[in-house]
């Protein structure tokens, strides 16, 4: 499928995050651009996949602001800015976290979550009314709008969490193990939470980390693998970007899951199993 | 019927109605037999229970549970705006420390704490009021500190992925996010408070309450008022309880503690 790339939306470079004398990533260097197709608003869908305690989540913390890094930068595209493709440093609220156990505020309806997370946007009363109607609706979340997280399923509690994050933040979504402990329903509401994001803005950027590789393969544009790396023979222990797929240059992106995925599959398997 | 003997074994409501009765007569039944055999006895008879409880309530049973109700309620207030400062506060890490000592406190004795309130106060009822109040923050502090630190990481990131400054995140997930919690806190303390409450009024007599109307029997050993008393102490304290729960439940419906 033909495809072009434009803005810089995520520059990581040299990243490190320490707690104490621990390392636990280090050297962390990636790009992503605004992915252009004709005729379709396509968003940005990127996969970290890698074993236990590679650091994953510390580097989802790191892109959303919430830990400070050791060194090295991260930036995100400053879409205030009059200036094309500006960029800024990214910090806490900038970029939307979504964690596993979709956290919400547990005494705030969906009504409200949704209210509180537009509470610093410049809309009128009005605005932000029809903005939550229309997410309500075209999330399937009308008529659980007036209930508590304790009262809602998993997938409306996680369906919630993205739109809560997508209003406060604006184009940058990181979900951690979003996947996690779902059923097949589940699963397909969140693929569609993806499809839905996805094309509602070209600059929409889904960051999510997986356990599973097939659903990775499936879903994301760009499959970044965390492990340990191999340095002078010996492996290292500290976390880093040990592959990267590009889905979109191999002409597998958007589309279907099939034979070719499975051998990304394969290839994937074997570097989280040697990192 | 081996349903109810066996452990972990589920029974029906009616089955579960009809134990409770068991209990409630067995232990009716035992009152009534060794309240009236041999010469010595325990407990008084319920007849003497009766009457004391009519005494009792021409002496103005009602007003003395009024006024330690009310001594109650000054006192709870005081301790929980207390309690929850430092509770509240303990998240900034200068006030951190005097939060964690404040809630070591409570391994002071009650003696102690009543010796120095008495240097600083002469009237017995405002005496009583802060002896409680001294001795049921260190107990809320340390219920609420713990409230605190039971916050999953998850909820203060989350508020923050929202742009809440630091500020907020406190008000959002400490204060307002926890209300239910605070009305639990104080619910579980009750207990301890309330039995407290009786101790510290018939230790400081002042102008009434349960603790002096316990005083006054025990003095001229009068089994059947203090059993009445203590009957009246457990009522008020179990409704308490009751009312409570009850206001949780209908004022915080997320709230499934």
């Amino acid at each position: 499928m033909s495809y072009n790339t434009e803005n810089t939306l995520l520059y990581v470079e040299n990243l490190s995050v320490a707690y104490g004398d621990k390392v636990v990533l280090k050297d962390v260097n990636f790009v992503e651009k605004d992915v252009i197709r004709e005729d379709k608003v396509t968003g940005q869908v990127i996969a970290f996949v890698g074993r236990s305690g590679r650091g994953k989540s510390t580097l989802f913390r790191a892109l959303t602001g919430l830990v400070k890094p050791t060194s090295g930068k991260i930036l995100i595209a400053d879409v205030a800015s009059k200036t094309e493709n500006d960029a800024k440093q990214v910090l806490e609220g900038d970029v939307g976290f979504v964690d596993q156990k979709y956290t919400l505020f547990r005494n705030k309806t969906v009504v409200q979550a949704l209210e509180f997370a537009l509470r610093n946007k410049n809309l009128s009363k009005e605005e932000k009314s029809t903005k939550i109607k229309n997410y309500l609706a075209e999330w399937g979340l009308e008529k659980v709008k007036n209930q508590y997280p304790s009262e809602l399923s998993g997938g409306q509690r996680q369906r919630t969490a993205i739109i809560e994050q997508i209003f406060c933040s604006g184009h940058y979504v990181v979900l951690d193990e979003p996947f996690s402990g779902l059923d097949v329903g589940n699963i397909q509401d969140v693929k569609n939470a993806f499809n839905l994001m996805s094309a509602s803005h070209e600059f929409n950027t889904i960051i999510y980390s997986t356990h599973d590789i097939e659903l990775a393969a499936e879903l994301a544009d760009s499959i970044y693998v965390i492990g340990y790396p191999t340095i002078d023979g010996k492996r290292a222990d500290f976390g880093t970007i040990v592959k990267h797929i590009d889905m979109k240059e191999r002409g597998l992106a958007w589309k279907d899951f099939g034979l070719d995925h499975i051998e990304i599959v394969k290839e994937i398997k074997a570097a989280m199993l040697s990192s | 019927m081996k349903k109810i003997f066996t452990p972990f074994e589920i029974v029906s409501k009616n089955t579960r109605w009809f134990i409770i009765l068991f209990w409630i007569l067995l232990i009716v039944g035992f009152w009534v037999v060794s309240s009236m055999i041999g010469d010595t006895h325990l407990f008084p008879t319920p007849q003497q229970v009766l009457t004391g409880f009519t005494e009792l309530y021409n002496e103005g049973l009602v007003v003395h549970t009024a006024s330690s109700l009310f001594l109650c309620l000054k006192a709870i207030l005081i301790a929980i705006i207390i309690s929850l400062i430092f509770a509240y506060l303990s998240t900034i890490p200068l006030i951190k420390p005097i939060a964690n000592t404040l809630s070591k406190l409570r391994y002071l004795p009650l003696t102690g704490i009543t010796f120095y309130l008495a240097i600083m106060i002469s009237d017995a009822r405002v005496m009583q009021v802060w002896v409680l109040v001294v001795f049921m923050s260190t107990y809320l502090t340390t219920s609420l500190l713990s409230m605190v630190s039971a916050i999953p990481q998850e909820e203060f990131d989350h508020a923050r992925s929202l742009q809440c400054n630091r500020w907020e995140v406190l008000w959002e997930v400490v204060i307002k996010g926890r209300i239910d919690h605070v009305i639990e806190v104080i619910r579980q303390n009750l207990a301890i408070v309330w039995m407290m409450l009786v101790t510290v009024e018939s230790i400081l007599v002042a102008a009434g309450g349960l603790g002096f109307l316990i005083k006054n029997s025990d003095k001229f050993m009068n089994h059947g008022r203090i059993i009445a008393l203590q009957i009246v102490i457990l009522f008020v304290g179990l409704s308490i309880d009751f009312i409570l729960s009850y206001l949780r439940k209908a004022f915080f419906r997320y709230s499934k503690i």
